[in-house]
């Protein structure tokens, strides 16, 4: 049992769950009805109207209403919203038992010690009908979820089932309530709306509660015999099915829970008892010391239940609910019903993968508790409390789409937790002996370790690491190692979930975060008033939880915020962006798409990436208190400032940045003394003398201004100052002015016009206005005072101001990171100080200096006294030395025994196996056997002109063997590469060395070929044919069709090879002109692509042209028009040359080409030989020569003999077999 | 099986795993039995060694040192003066003669490595073949890699993998012999570089195992990626070069200015002695068959 919450109070009666809010009523046998929040703990509310105890009680479905029913036989509807009963149904005669609303009608059924069922109308407020036959107390009395029945139970040993289906009929239309209830009257005793279906008779003793199956046609009953039964309905009667023995007392309530097909049951024996609903036997006992049960509830939508008894109530839930599932890149594993499921992110597809274990229903929470997925396996650990804790081992299928049903066999053990370590290495937790073991996918013990702490629960903690899970702390343990790397205090740890890059782990606990970095260094703590229920790392490092009813955000800095509300839990797998994928607890998967533009600010904020903050406040909706509270909490106002209008606040976000201006505007609209003096004094903390100046005139603080204009010089103003003084009657200001321009004459002036003359005199004659001093004592007369004596008279003048007027040097203030250079605030506080500070600088270094130096002399000093140190330790090191070598003396007969090793003889090298296992030239050229190779092209192409192909056996050589450095400084490893590698290729069986040409980079040679022609890069492209010409001896291909494709490439590249040489011998030809023309005719017979036979065409026709052979250039041009050339001009040229042939139909030489007369050209000669005339041809390339060219190095693919006999090209493995 | 701690851990991955700056540099280590110090030196003059600081060992190691460290600086006199190799081997016969020190482990391990520069593999497997240590077991591995003798460097690594499977060394060996005998195998060797190269800094060495595997798969685009940052953290590393030429031939690309930079750097490696040797038998190819 799964408790959730518990309540203490007088004993409980009756519960009933709220379908929506997470609320229970609990009616108490002291006559109070309690409202409480199961959630957060808290009672919300309590109704205290009844006399005597409450038994009945129930939530209406929608309405915020609830009935309840107590032995002052009232029943009462209350609304919560308003905290009052809203009326009382009065009629029963007796205790009331059970009331309860129907789910669909405005009708409360309530069942009473007056042996009679009634069912009331709570719009009408009136009964509507009275059900009676029971000849005892009626114990309780429910509607059927869905059909017109109710079913009730009483002491009369009986459970009785009422047919309600005329009711409905009745209450069609509401008007006729009056009117039913003078007809109730006659229907009192043997009414007709409600009559009794069945009556089911077994039980031995009087019958505390029936209720009905939610779907299917069975009702469960328990009574005072002690026992539950079943019983099955069909239309025409009712029978036993079966009875559950069990309880010692008597039985107080029963209930079905249809979705784990189970029956619950409470009694007096203390006990709340849970049964197969299918086997009919008993699954689990949950027992109280003291308690008898009364009542139990279920809720309408959860799997939660509440059972009341003597001392209060528990809300509980019988299995964890929490699917189990792992997260691994794109993918989601979990579990699910009875199979493990596979869930893509990114395409939100879900497949069934294997069917995983049937938990067995001996008892319940046997379901999956966690996952672990190894990737490079494809297999799945899952945990459970089966027998005390077992794991069980699947290795999936390769084709995750054959989805076998039958059940494979798992390999099990042992152990509350298992999770993957690293590649085909599980770690199984024993707690027995606080240790792990270390398992292969055979299920094969390959090592132990002994944990450093009791640990009750391991965690994956990144490769070969474990998280150990002690009551009160987690440790980060090394298993090769093993060390403990980290250690850290928490709550006790439920769940662990790592950030995508491994650096940071949440720690989740039942009421707390911990984020920690890899190391389990604490970075910050979150405490949460309700259970945290899951996590998942986003992108940018925020944790994104959840808990029972709210998703939440944390920052790195420990700052969190509500992300949205939850109606039902979720389990977060993973959070992509604004994405959240989750599962819920019946093992869908759900995707919440939120708005993160809230953390995703404060998270650019954090990492001062103004640029995006400033885009996040033009763009998005993001003002409100809080945020502004929080920017400035966090000292960022002068970010606040943008988001803010109320002058005020403004205002005080201003001079918190900083920013003057701002906060001057902002002064001027509110316009009040106390702001205008807070701007003075910020003002004059900046240096800003000006705003001072505007500040006080502002607020007509003379003497402020006075001062001011003193201190800074301004004599001119002050001495405006003293006028003003003097127009508003001021004479203390006056006399302040006059002190402070030292205008002696205007004091004594100021003095004596406010009638202190004596002072006056004295201030005339000290300062030497003789004159005034005179008229002065004439008018003082006798009382002339004495002067002072002994003390020299000095006049107070300002000093000379250093600058006059305008501002100080400012304090550098933020200047609005906005406004201006994105600065960090670090710095700015940072030039701040050094601005005030300025002349602290070099005596701060001094110091500093100092410091360093100091630092220095120990620091030698150490290393001075870790050499000694050292020096000592190899002094303990020689003595030492004996010590090993003994020891390791016994190993000498390990040695001698070794004596009988034979050393194997040397396998045979991978190139050997190339040698013999292969006859392609290519292969032999790999393995380094360039002779045999040699003999094979020879023999197959006749080549003997080996000299072109050098670079390219060197390459074939060099490309065949990849090196590996194993072992430190021992001679590097060198493996042989083979080609057509596979995924299934078994080991140990050699495949053909991997060679460096293939036909693909041929094709792109003929391509570069191509583009060199058409570029008229003529030797470029020549080099190009000829390269392709020598490298495909050494091809290897796998398919007969690109053997042919090989042999198409070399007639092509030959052709090509020919019509350049051809062509660049032409070029050298200037003088010829005969030889010139037939070689450009010769040209244009060669299989060259269209565009390149257009240029030869252009080409022969030009020179023919030139050299007035008309006719042939008449036929040049018009195979030109043939080609239906895409370049207009050439198509012109090609006419013109025909219109001027036609005039002129003659040849000015004689050619050796007759086109009309099929010929091939000799490739050494660059003769043509005409169809019928002897040849002989090269056995490589194919190039026709005349006969006298017989015996010599072809000249055009410079490789094989021309007439030489030859086999063909052999070039793939498929012309062998 | 409650070990102690392994304070050497890390300095053996490292050194295992070619981040031999990395092992120097931590080898301050508190605290170590005087067993552990000579092992933790001997690792420490073997980095130099494998780093080309030959010198060094040779000045710093004393006759007074113990044993494995007199070994260790043989490796260094070796390697340092090929041309005076004699004097060098038959010291270590010599050692290896004496029945108080000659079944030292390291000594051992030292004469496998000399004599498998000597490819006299025989001599090399007469010390190395009786194992005692996983480096020894290791060696053997790759004596009978390149012996082409697959099957008795499969024993070998069952022995090792009957030891300590997660061993570093195991999982090493385990990935040469795969990368040996190929086929499907060559895909478990990635994973087990994959599994390096998670777990610890990126080496030069986990980088060309990995480059290897993928050219033996085929893929010599990632490959030719992994060498040029295994390039980028050395650029003189012998086997880099060597891999970037065949890969850069495979992908059709021109290899002469790593050829030329590795037969600068590197006159002795196999590849470039390869090349010149085939050479060789292309001129004289050329004459028998003309």
């Amino acid at each position: 049992m799964l408790t959730k919450f518990e309540t203490k109070s007088n004993r409980v009666k009756g519960l009933s769950f709220h379908t929506k809010r997470p609320w229970i009523l609990a009616s108490l046998h002291s006559g109070v009805i309690q409202l409480w929040d199961y959630r957060m703990g808290t009672l919300i509310d309590r109704f205290d109207e009844h006399d005597g105890p409450v038994r009945g009680v129930h939530f209406h479905m929608s309405q915020p209403l609830f009935v309840s029913g107590g032995d002052d036989y009232k029943i009462k509807v209350w609304n919560y919203k308003l905290h009052r009963c809203l009326f009382t149904l009065l009629g029963h005669l007796d205790y009331i038992r059970t009331v309860q609303f129907h789910h669909e009608h405005p009708w409360i059924v309530s069942a009473s010690d007056d042996q009679t069922i009634r069912v009331w109308n709570w719009q009408s407020r009136t009964c509507i009908s009275v059900l009676t036959g029971h000849n005892h107390y009626v114990m309780c009395a429910s509607f059927h979820p869905k059909d017109d029945l109710v079913v009730s139970a009483s002491l009369d040993q009986t459970v009785r089932v009422w047919d309600i289906g005329s009711l409905k009929k009745k209450t069609a239309s509401p008007s006729d309530d009056i009117l039913r209830l003078s007809q109730m009257n006659t229907d009192l005793f043997g009414g007709v709306d409600a009559v009794v279906k069945y009556v089911l008779e077994g039980h031995d003793r009087g019958v505390n509660w029936a209720a009905f199956h939610p779907t299917l046609p069975l009702i469960v009953s328990g009574a005072d015999d002690r026992q539950v039964k079943l019983w099955r309905t069909n239309d025409t009667k009712a029978w036993e099915v079966d009875t559950l023995r069990g309880h010692t007392n008597n039985v107080s309530c029963v209930m079905f829970l249809a979705k784990q097909d189970i029956i619950v049951s409470n009694s007096e024996d203390k006990s709340i008892r849970v049964w197969d609903g299918t086997k009919r036997t008993g699954l689990q006992t949950f027992r109280r010391e003291h308690d008898r049960f009364w009542i139990l509830a279920a809720h309408p939508e959860m799997n939660l239940l509440a059972a009341g008894h003597d001392s209060g109530m528990i809300v509980f839930k019988l299995e964890k609910e929490r699917p189990a599932f792992a997260v691994s890149g794109d993918s989601l594993f979990y579990a699910k019903d009875r199979f493990l499921r596979y869930y893509e992110f990114s395409t939100q597809k879900e497949v069934q993968l294997i069917p995983i274990r049937r938990p067995g229903s001996t008892s319940l929470n046997q379901s999956p508790r966690t996952l672990s997925y190894s990737p490079t396996e494809n297999a799945v650990l899952i945990c459970s409390d089966v027998d005390g804790g077992t794991y069980e081992l699947y290795v999936m299928p390769k084709d995750s789409s054959g989805r076998g049903d039958s059940l494979q066999e798992a390999k099990k053990g042992p152990g509350s937790s298992a999770i993957f370590v690293a590649r085909n290495r599980f770690a199984v937790l024993d707690k027995g002996n606080n240790q792990v073991l270390i398992k292969n996918l055979k299920n094969e013990v390959v090592k132990k370790s002994g944990l450093p702490v009791p640990a009750d629960a391991i965690f994956y903690a990144g490769t070969g690491n474990l998280l150990c899970r002690s009551e009160d702390r987690v440790v980060l343990f090394d298993l090769q190692q093993r060390l403990v790397l980290g250690d850290l205090q928490t709550p006790f740890v439920k769940y662990v979930v790592w950030s995508n890059d491994m650096e940071s782990v949440a720690l989740l606990s039942k009421h707390t975060i911990v984020i920690t970095n890899k190391k389990l260094v604490h970075q910050c703590t979150f405490h949460e008033t309700i259970r945290v229920k899951s996590g998942a790392w986003d992108d940018n490092g925020i944790f994104i939880y959840t808990t029972l009813n709210h998703i939440k955000y944390c920052l790195p800095n420990g700052d969190s915020g509500i992300i949205r509300t939850l109606d039902v839990p979720i389990y977060i797998t993973k959070v992509s962006g604004n994405t959240i994928f989750s599962l819920d607890r019946d093992g869908k998967n759900k995707t919440i798409v939120i708005d993160a533009t809230e953390y995703i600010f404060k998270l650019s904020l954090l990492r001062k990436r103004f640029d995006h903050v400033m885009s996040m406040i033009r763009n998005s909706q993001l003002c409100g208190e809080a945020m502004i509270a929080y920017l400035q909490q966090k000292g960022f106002p002068e970010v606040a400032l943008h988001f803010v209008k109320d002058e005020k606040t403004r205002f005080n976000l201003a001079l918190e940045s900083g920013n003057i201006q701002i906060a001057v505007a902002s002064a001027k609209e509110i316009d009040d003394k106390d702001h205008w003096y807070r701007l003075g004094v910020e003002a004059l903390r900046q240096g800003n003398a000006g705003i001072v100046e505007y500040a006080y005139q502002r607020t007509k603080n003379f003497e402020r201004l006075s001062f001011l204009y003193l201190i800074n010089g301004n004599l001119e103003k002050l001495s405006k100052m003293l006028k003003i003084a003097e127009v508003k009657n001021d004479v203390m200001g006056q006399f302040h002015n006059a002190l402070y321009l030292g205008d002696i004459q205007e004091r004594v002036k100021i003095l004596e016009n406010a009638g202190h003359l004596p002072l006056a005199y004295i201030a005339a004659s000290v300062h030497g206005l003789k004159d005034v001093a005179e008229r002065l004592a004439a008018e003082l007369g006798d009382d002339v005072p004495p002067l002072p004596e002994g003390k020299e008279p000095s006049l107070l003048m300002p000093p000379a101001p250093v600058m006059c007027g305008g501002d100080w040097p400012l304090l550098r203030v933020v200047k609005g990171i906005f406004d201006g250079g994105l600065d960090s605030i670090g710095r700015d506080a940072v030039d701040e100080e050094e601005g005030a500070e300025g002349d602290w600088g070099e005596d701060l270094d001094m110091v500093d200096v100092d410091g360093l130096q100091n630092g220095d002399v120990t620091a030698i000093l150490e290393d001075g006294d870790v050499a000694e140190e050292n020096e000592e330790e190899g002094g303990w090191d020689l003595d030492d030395l004996e010590l090993p070598s003994e020891a390791e003396t016994p190993r000498i007969s390990v040695n001698a025994h070794s004596s009988v090793f034979v050393v194997p003889t040397p396998g045979m090298p991978v190139s050997q196996i190339w040698i013999q296992r292969s006859s392609l030239a290519a292969d032999h050229a790999a393995a380094g056997n360039f002779e045999t190779s040699m003999r094979l092209l020879n023999r197959q192409l006749g080549i003997r002109n080996f000299t072109p192909l050098k670079s390219m056996f060197l390459d074939l050589h060099t490309g065949s063997h990849s090196y590996l450095r194993a072992f430190s400084s021992a001679p590097v490893v060198s493996l042989a590469v083979e080609r057509g590698w596979s995924e299934s290729a078994s080991p140990n069986v050699r495949g053909p060395p991997a060679l460096v040409f293939n036909f693909s980079q041929l094709d792109e040679k003929l391509k570069a070929g191509y583009k060199a022609t058409t570029a008229g890069k003529f030797t470029e492209a020549l080099r190009l044919f000829l390269n392709i010409l020598h490298t495909i001896p050494l091809i290897v291909v796998e398919s007969r069709r690109e053997v042919d494709e090989v042999k198409e490439l070399i007639i092509i590249a030959k052709e090509y090879v020919l019509g350049l040489q051809m062509e660049l011998k032409r070029r050298e030809m200037k003088e010829n002109l005969v030889r010139q023309q037939e070689l450009a005719a010769y040209f244009t017979h060669c299989n060259l692509q269209l565009p390149h036979l257009r240029l030869a065409l252009l080409n022969a026709m030009t020179v023919c042209y030139k050299a007035k052979n008309l006719a042939t250039a008449a036929n040049f041009a018009r195979r030109l028009l043939e080609t239906n050339p895409t370049n207009e001009s050439h198509a012109k040229t090609a006419r013109q040359v025909l219109q001027a042939a036609e005039r002129n139909m003659t040849d000015a030489s004689q050619l050796n080409y007759d086109f009309r007369n099929p010929f091939v050209t000799c490739g050494a000669t660059y003769v043509p030989i005409y169809r019928g005339q002897k040849d002989v041809s090269c056995p490589y390339c194919t190039t026709r020569f005349v006969q006298s060219q017989e015996g010599q190095l072809c000249a055009v693919c410079d490789l094989a003999v021309v007439g030489a006999d030859a086999s063909g090209l052999l070039c793939s493995p498929s012309q062998i077999r | 099986m409650a070990a102690a701690p392994d304070h050497l851990f890390n300095l053996r991955n490292n050194f295992y795993l070619g981040s031999y700056q990395a092992a120097i540099n931590n080898s301050d280590l508190p605290n170590l039995s005087p067993d552990d110090a000579v092992e933790r030196d001997c690792l420490v003059y073997r980095s130099y060694i494998a780093l080309g600081s030959y010198q060094l060992v040779i000045n710093e190691i004393d006759s007074s040192a113990p044993t494995p460290l007199q070994a260790v600086k043989l490796l260094a006199l070796y390697l340092s003066n090929p041309h005076d190799k004699e004097s060098t081997i038959s010291s270590l016969k010599e050692w290896l003669a004496d029945p108080a020190i000659g079944n030292n482990a390291i000594l051992r391990l030292i004469a496998g490595i000399i004599f498998m520069h000597e490819e006299d593999y025989n001599e090399a497997l007469k010390h190395t073949n009786a194992g005692g240590t996983m480096e020894l077991h290791a060696l053997n591995v790759q004596i009978f890699i390149k012996m082409h003798r697959s099957d008795y460097a499969e024993k070998q690594l069952r022995v090792m993998q009957q030891v300590d499977e997660d061993h570093t060394l195991t999982q090493l060996a385990n990935a040469w012999f795969n990368l040996a005998v190929g086929g499907s195998k060559i895909q478990e060797a990635y994973l087990i570089f994959q599994d390096f190269s998670e777990k610890y800094p990126m080496t030069g060495l986990i980088l060309n195992g990995k480059a290897v595997c993928c050219m033996h798969m085929g893929n010599f685009d990632e490959a030719e990626t992994l060498l040029l940052e295994a390039l980028n953290k050395d650029a003189k590393d012998p086997e880099t070069l060597a891999n970037l030429v065949v890969c850069s031939l495979h992908l059709g690309k021109s290899s002469s200015r790593y050829l030329s930079q590795l037969k600068l750097t590197h006159p002795e490696h196999i590849l470039v002695k390869r090349a010149s040797s085939a050479e060789d038998s292309f001129e004289r190819a050329v004459q028998s068959v003309a």
